[in-house]
């Protein structure tokens, strides 16, 4: 629930850095700042102010730079400053703690930015583009989130709903005025509108799926018997990607082996058996780790030697990647030594040599091919869970619908789908906001934002 | 002089909105007055004659149930009744009758003149007088003042009417009838926003010089069905419309004569009726079609008088009778008396409560086209809202407000007082958000409690609809817990009705969802079923029939409700909230929503603007409370 109670965070990330900022924002911030600061009023919008924050026996914290900012025009549209404190983590605690004591409480999540969309200085849909920019882990993924910031997703599903509009105000003319011979258009051709916008539905759904794609990323598995070069090929891709991201906070996943972007697909790679290990595998275990790696994967690598001919254990590779996994990349490698002579049952095969690190391009080119296989990325949407489901809600309304129309239902209850049909659109851009939905937008902020 | 006796209530204007005003007004036991131009005119029918149609059969009916008189009225008067959509489902059923335009107004006059508490007088009323924000009387043409407490103001179009016959224009209310010219003038004087509408009417001609052979009949049904649920003993007749086309030399004749329409000459500016266009216009603005249909009316039992119910026009009376003998069956055809286009002054309706008294005047209540609606239901349905809340208003009572989950009534005057109109209003049931639920047939089991409870329905009538409801209750729920077993008798049975053979223990109740089930058929699955009356029948077939779509709106309209909750206190003052654009707040400060759900239905208020308001006023709220603890 909002309020306009004063809030506090640290609004720069918690590690040492030369300096880092305590955020307050709320209802008589202005006040509090007084009684915490060497430097007393008058404070004027957008001006910093040098002095030092003190403790309530007016021990110095910290020698600080705060900014100010007079509601209506702070980014959350309250009266707000900033303390630009020394960047050490016991500092700036100190520094929160002495604010929290002075009145303020903690911010949740997101809570700063809450407030500029409740206090009208920001819409919905760039809220969440501000939540997908921070998030971007690549630049692409940044140009995505920015064209949806710019309302090119927007206009598009503001297009669709037109259309439904338009087949509603059909059904409605049937039945407001039935003795009125106003041409309406054939029962096939609004069937076929329906059919189209169930598709287009369809397509935003997929491309949302893209959009995981670029958020989330992808995670791989390279599996292949031993010495067939999966270590190798394992610090060729994460060793040549010029940018390798930290590691995701709450991973779960079991061992990871490395943070990589493929053409600004966030890839996360899983160790399987015999990546470490040189020689002398416990076959029994390795199975067991690569049949786990397998299921968790999007991706999986089948690695074998161009130099030897399969052999038992590469087949059994085969028949295991087969099972599991329905994206699966076979790539052969020492083709720098011999070309190989057998041949691969998987729709991708790529032939490298990680000794001349030769084939690598052509290795990324089919793994982010594999991920999102479209001509350019204008498509590409990020949606939240809500969304998504309001999609599929979506395109299960217009299958109804598709339904009702073949069989010639009765057009006061055909009314009654299209309302739901124009309702789950509308969920898709938020035109209805309710508390729950906010609050939950909103939590994904981090800290301080 | 000031005229001795003092009334609570005074109705101006004696059309469909004002008799249902002065008739309920009296009927709560108010001392009513009601002043009218013109006696005969008492409940006149400008235009078509009929009553009811899409959506204003509902309104009709909500009438009836709330104490008005249209249903009965129509049900003494009609010629032929019929059920509209009837191929469609029945919450888009409408009834509508073609009615004895003579016989009904009558009967009307007739109802009025024998209502206790109510003195009927003819004089044109120039002047509403006020006094610190409160009426306290009018003044009439013949300079009688009248004290009162309250005014409900149903003018129609006679406020500064001028009629359009193609280039020919004279000041009246309705043919041949004097306007009213200094009313609306007055009611600028109280700081009333007033506008111009426009609409019109066509041509009236002589049965005797119609080839109806050369028409196609269009009878009424054959079991017609009254309006009113009070209506016992019916029996009216079922006299024929006719269809007749426009053909391309119609067309031709108008397009050629345009300079002679008012409405292209630029003579009249004011809007018209999208809906319900002029001949003109649906041939202008739909070039393409090759014809247009026309239907013939009777207008009374007795009389040669046709209405031509689609030919709307304001073009001169040479083109009127030119393009009229140009269509099959009219070539001989005498125009008894021309169509017209009618400009008059309407007051904007966001001015007013959701009880039709205008905001910033205490006891003064405006119904009818005077707030920009058309047709002579939408009238009623106003004139007995305003009605009730001005005899409340006089006792002291809580205010009645219809909401929008209730009626068709509540529908129509939260669209006029959120959205106010740019053209004559007219209900359409699209309009009505759940639809599926203010069924025209479930009328009075759903607005019986409400009637009831405010004094509007006599405590018999009230207990027979109870009956009704329970009986209902009571046969869906016998349905739901008999059970069929799959044996050879029943399968046998079910083939030879049409429908699938059972395979396992299956209840009345998912037999009678089946598309080709009624309550009859299951008589011959179930023999022990007992035989109810036919209306039951019907709200049992369509209630379990229905459904899954009834229970979607139900819960629609409580989450629709939870915003309608959310108050907004009167004379809240929006500046203080901060973060609202200076356009939003300018519209919630004209308009000064009830509610939260209200202020969200205002063109132009935006969700965000509504949720800062959600906050802004649980904040207030929640700091009232903690005040008061």
């Amino acid at each position: 629930m909002y309020d306009d109670d004063i809030i506090a965070a640290i609004a720069t990330g918690y590690a040492v850095a030369a300096i880092g900022i305590v955020r307050v924002s709320g209802r008589g911030s202005l006040e509090l700042l007084e009684k915490i600061f060497t430097k007393k009023p008058p404070y004027e919008h957008r001006k910093i102010y040098y002095g030092h924050i003190t403790d309530s026996n007016g021990e110095i914290i910290d020698e600080v730079l705060v900014s100010v900012f007079k509601a209506p025009n702070s980014y959350t549209g309250e009266d707000s400053f900033e303390i630009s404190c020394h960047g050490g983590l016991s500092v700036l605690n100190f520094v929160l703690e002495r604010v929290l004591e002075a009145g303020a409480r903690m911010a949740q999540p997101g809570e700063f930015t809450k407030r500029a969309f409740l206090n009208g200085k920001i819409d919905l849909s760039q809220a969440e583009a501000v939540e997908k920019i921070i998030s971007s882990k690549s630049k692409r993924a940044l140009f995505i989130a920015q064209r949806q910031l710019a309302g090119k997703f927007s206009s598009k599903i503001e297009k669709i709903r037109e259309k439904i509009l338009f087949l509603m105000a059909e059904n409605e003319v049937i039945i407001d005025h039935p003795e009125e011979d106003i041409s309406s258009i054939e029962t096939k051709e609004k069937l076929n509108m329906l059919i189209d916008i169930k598709k287009q539905l369809k397509a935003i759904l997929k491309s949302s799926q893209y959009g995981d794609v670029i958020f989330e990323g992808v995670v791989l598995a390279i599996i292949g018997k031993p010495n067939v070069g999966k270590s190798s090929l394992l610090n060729i891709l994460t060793g040549t990607s010029r940018s390798i991201v930290t590691d995701i906070p709450g991973t779960t996943r079991d061992v990871v082996s490395g943070n990589f972007n493929i053409k600004g697909i966030p890839c996360t790679i899983l160790d399987t058996a015999g990546i470490r290990e040189t020689n002398d595998v416990i076959e029994n275990i390795g199975v067991q780790r690569s049949k786990k790696a397998l299921k968790e994967a999007d991706i999986v690598i089948a690695m074998f030697d161009a130099s030897n001919m399969l052999d038992e254990r590469d087949t059994g590779i085969i028949d295991y990647a087969v099972k599991h996994s329905n994206k699966v990349i076979g790539v052969i490698n020492k083709t720098d030594i011999k070309k190989a002579n057998f041949m691969l049952p998987f729709d991708k095969i790529v032939e490298i040599s990680c000794k001349n690190e030769t084939g690598v391009d052509k290795l990324e080119d089919t793994i982010a091919d594999s991920v999102i296989n479209l001509e350019s990325d204008t498509d590409i949407v990020s949606l939240n869970a809500n969304q998504k489901e309001s999609l599929k809600k979506g395109i299960d309304i217009c299958d109804k619908l598709i339904d009702d129309f073949k069989r010639g239902a009765d057009p006061a209850l055909i009314g009654v789908d299209f309302i739901s049909l124009a309702d789950s659109i509308d969920d898709i851009i938020g035109k209805i906001s309710n508390e729950d939905m906010l609050d939950t937008m909103f939590k994904k902020f981090c800290i301080g934002k | 002089m000031i005229y001795p006796k003092k009334y609570d209530v005074i109705v101006i204007g004696g059309g469909h909105a004002g008799c249902e005003a002065a008739l309920i007004s009296a009927r709560l036991g108010v001392k009513t007055l009601m002043l009218t131009i013109f006696l005969d005119s008492i409940g006149a029918m400008s235009c078509n004659p009929a009553i009811g149609g899409l959506a204003k059969g509902h309104l009709v009916k909500e009438v009836d149930v709330f104490g008005g008189e249209m249903a009965r009225n129509i049900d003494e008067t009609g010629l032929q009744f019929k059920i509209l959509n009837k191929s469609k489902g029945p919450a888009v059923w409408s009834s509508r009758a073609q009615a004895d335009m003579t016989a009904y107004k009558l009967r009307m006059k007739y109802v009025l003149e024998h209502q206790n508490n109510l003195d009927i007088k003819q004089e044109m009323v120039d002047e509403i007088v006020a006094e610190n924000g409160k009426v306290i009387g009018v003044k009439t043409h013949l300079g009688n003042e009248y004290l009162c407490d309250s005014v409900v103001v149903t003018t129609g179009t006679f406020m500064k009417g001028k009629i359009f016959i193609g280039l020919n224009e004279y000041r009246a209310g309705r043919a041949w009838e004097p306007p009213s010219d200094k009313l609306s003038d007055s009611l600028r004087s109280l700081g009333l926003r007033v506008s111009r509408l426009k609409t019109g009417t066509t041509p009236r001609l002589d049965a005797r010089t119609i080839d109806f052979d050369a028409l196609m009949v269009q009878p009424g049904d054959d079991e017609p069905v009254p309006f009113s649920f009070k209506t016992t003993k019916f029996n009216r007749p079922n006299m024929p419309c006719y269809l007749a086309y426009t053909n391309e030399t119609t067309h031709k004749i108008i397009l050629q004569n345009l300079d002679q329409s008012p409405l292209y000459s630029g003579m009249v500016e004011s809007v018209g009726p999208r809906y319900c266009p002029s001949i003109e216009d649906k041939v202008v603005k739909f070039f393409e079609k090759k014809q247009h249909q026309i239907f013939l009316e009777p207008q009374d039992e007795n009389s040669s008088e046709i209405y031509a119910d689609g030919l709307h026009t304001s073009l001169g009376y040479e083109v009127q009778l030119k393009f009229l003998r140009s269509m099959k069956g009219l070539e001989k055809v005498e125009i008894m008396r021309p169509g017209y286009a009618i400009e008059y002054d309407f007051v904007d309706p966001t001015q007013l409560k959701h009880t039709l008294e205008v905001k910033s005047i205490r006891g003064l209540f405006l119904a009818g086209q005077i707030n920009g609606t058309s047709g002579y239901e939408e009238a009623a349905s106003q004139g007995i809202i305003a009605g009730i809340n001005a005899a409340f208003y006089i006792q002291k009572r809580e205010p009645f407000i219809v909401n929008r989950d209730e009626a068709y009534t509540g529908v129509l005057i939260d669209d006029l007082v959120t959205k106010g109109t740019k053209e004559p209003y007219r209900m359409f049931t699209s309009r009505a958000e759940y639809r599926l639920i203010l069924r025209e047939d479930n009328t009075h089991l759903r607005l019986a409690k409400k009637a009831y409870s405010a004094g509007l329905m006599s405590k018999e009538q009230y207990l027979l609809i109870d009956e009704q409801k329970k009986k209902i209750e009571e046969t869906i729920n016998k349905l739901k817990t008999t059970y069929v077993f799959p044996n050879e008798r029943v399968n046998k049975k079910l083939l030879e009705l049409g429908s699938e053979i059972i395979k396992t223990k299956t209840d009345l109740a998912k037999l009678m969802r089946r598309t080709e089930f009624n309550y009859d058929k299951l008589r011959e699955i179930a023999i022990d079923l007992e035989d109810v009356e036919s209306f039951i029948k019907q709200e049992v077939e369509i209630d379990l029939k229905y459904e899954g779509y009834l229970n979607l709106q139900k819960q629609q309209i409580e989450k629709f409700k939870k915003y309608e909750d959310m108050r907004i206190p009167e004379g809240f003052d929006y500046s203080l909230v901060g973060g609202l654009s200076n356009e939003v707040k300018g519209k919630l400060m004209e308009i000064r929503p009830a509610s939260i759900g209200q202020a969200g239905r205002i063109p132009g208020v935006t969700p965000a603007a509504i949720a800062i308001l959600v906050v802004y006023l649980k904040k207030i709220n929640d700091k009232r409370i903690r005040n008061t603890a």
